[in-house]
């Protein structure tokens, strides 16, 4: 838990919300509270679903993961860890939400950034895609594409991710996924020497600026559908020396030219949209791509990487509690024939070690997972 | 308490195996645990620091009278703890009155 040292609150970079002495208790109460509901909580409960499914009739039902889901929500400690389990995650965002709006002019005068490198670009005309309209991802309230004006949901969701990966990720950069997509990039094509780059759905830029310091000649440009989010990350990315260009777009589809960019990538991104848009999304990423070129999709583990049935069962869960509008669909796709079908060639799917920095390493990619965080699902392929 | 950011999600499904005041109870005393948390924290942080620098013993918390100035605020800290407390009971309320008022 070194990424959230008690003694140095302060960490990484200005944008990033600072907890006072309570918010700091606050929030380090709430990531003790998650420890404690997955540590302690939820072992329990893949101990009775084990039990109800080794007690289950395997003739009488060809689904047994929704079986046990069914003899589980007829007892009482099961509502109670999933409704902890929510709880826990509603404070995070909570307590971070308290902290953000205690420094919101403080944030908005760092955001007032007389020379930028990059750039920021709001379309007043922006719909917000049904898929992210619908449910708040992750209970974060007002969801993705909250616009209010201000950059406040950016801090919110950067300090809440923060909190939310307990330190896993990247610690307050929280910028292993992103160094890890191009450390893929790396790992096939070691001598690239990009010009144009694009992040599809960049959050708060956390993956769009290890791409900007990993290839400094490069004009990295990132997308999404949140006016606060790009506002913000337009902000940590200017205030962490990166040259980025933030623009909002629906990476369905985009207004660039064909065949723009050398490297068109996403993390984590395909999950949190439907199985319509991962199709219409691979399809632009390869009509964005210049010839030679190549698009990399990183994904937390497939599905079929599962262990047992509680893997499956609590993925479920996960998705219908936290609000995760495309995890089954996402996390089942079978990518190979997705990318051809877009249009790729050279198309691989696997899994590439996570890497602290995308130059150092290591570049290492193989089609088993090395265990959740350490390393990514990964699908790539040329133009 | 004024709020400029959200702090309902939109889409909560209900849980099965868990009535939804069991479920507002557990939030609430969830609330609780973690101001505890905070409260102890900020007092282990002050005595340490008073201690540390011989500024007083523990007869002078036990012996102290708060001013009017120092009520005041303590009054605004309940309410805040109130407001964070029972927050559940608040929300559950206002989406019955939408129901109801949009029955009418």
């Amino acid at each position: 838990m070194n990424a959230f040292d008690e003694a140095s609150p302060r960490l990484t970079h200005d944008l990033m919300a600072q907890p006072s002495h309570d918010e700091l208790t606050e929030q380090l109460f709430v990531r003790d509270l998650k420890l404690y509901v997955m540590g302690q909580l939820e072992p329990r409960q893949k101990e009775i679903a084990l039990a109800e499914a080794a007690a289950l009739d395997r003739r009488t039902t060809n689904d047994a993961v929704g079986s046990v889901r069914r003899k589980m929500e007829g007892r009482a400690s099961f509502g109670a860890w999933l409704a902890m389990k929510r709880e826990s995650q509603r404070m995070l965002w909570s307590a971070v939400g308290d902290s953000v709006e205690r420094q919101a002019d403080r944030l908005a005068a760092l955001a007032d950034i007389p020379d930028p490198r990059g750039s920021v670009t709001i379309d007043p005309d922006f719909a917000v895609p049904d898929y992210i309209a619908m449910a708040d991802v992750h209970l974060m309230p007002g969801g993705y594409g909250l616009d209010d004006g201000s950059l406040l949901q950016g801090a919110v969701m950067d300090r809440g991710g923060a909190v939310y990966m307990l330190g896993r990720n990247g610690g307050m950069l929280n910028d292993l996924r992103g160094q890890t997509a191009l450390a893929h990039v790396l790992t096939r094509m070691p001598d690239i020497q990009p010009l144009h780059i694009l992040d599809m759905g960049c959050g708060v830029g956390t993956s769009a600026v290890p791409a900007a310091m990993c290839f400094p000649d490069a004009e990295v440009t990132a997308i999404d559908v949140g006016a606060s989010m790009l506002r913000y990350a337009h902000a940590r990315a200017e205030n962490l020396g990166a040259r980025v260009h933030f623009s909002q777009q629906n990476a369905e589809s985009t207004t660039f030219e064909p065949a723009s960019f050398d490297i068109v990538y996403s993390c984590a991104l395909l999950h949190e949209t439907s199985p319509q848009a991962v199709q219409t999304i691979l399809a632009e990423s390869r009509r964005l791509l210049r010839s030679g070129g190549i698009a990399v999709h990183l994904e937390v583990p497939l599905l079929h990487s599962s262990e047992d049935l509680w893997s499956e069962l609590s993925d479920e869960l996960e998705a219908q509690y936290n609000n995760e509008p495309n995890w089954r669909g996402a996390l089942s796709a079978d990518y190979g024939s997705l990318m051809r079908e877009a249009g790729f060639h050279d198309v691989v799917t696997g899994y590439q070690a996570t890497a602290f920095n995308a130059r150092g390493g290591p570049h290492h990619f193989g089609q088993f997972s090395e265990g959740v965080f350490r390393s990514w699902f990964v699908t790539s392929g040329r133009a | 308490m004024t709020s400029i950011m959200p702090r309902t999600p939109k889409r909560l499904d209900p849980i099965e195996g868990i009535a939804p005041f069991d479920e507002q109870l557990l939030a609430m005393v969830t609330a609780l645990t973690s101001e505890i948390a905070m409260v102890r924290a900020r007092l282990d942080t002050c005595e340490r620091l008073l201690i540390d620098n011989g500024v007083i013993g523990a007869a002078a918390i036990e012996a102290y009278v708060p001013d009017a100035s120092a009520q005041q605020q303590r009054e605004q800290d309940r309410n805040r703890l109130l407001h964070k407390v029972f927050r559940p009971l608040h929300e559950a309320a206002t989406a019955e009155l939408t129901a109801a008022q949009g029955a009418v």
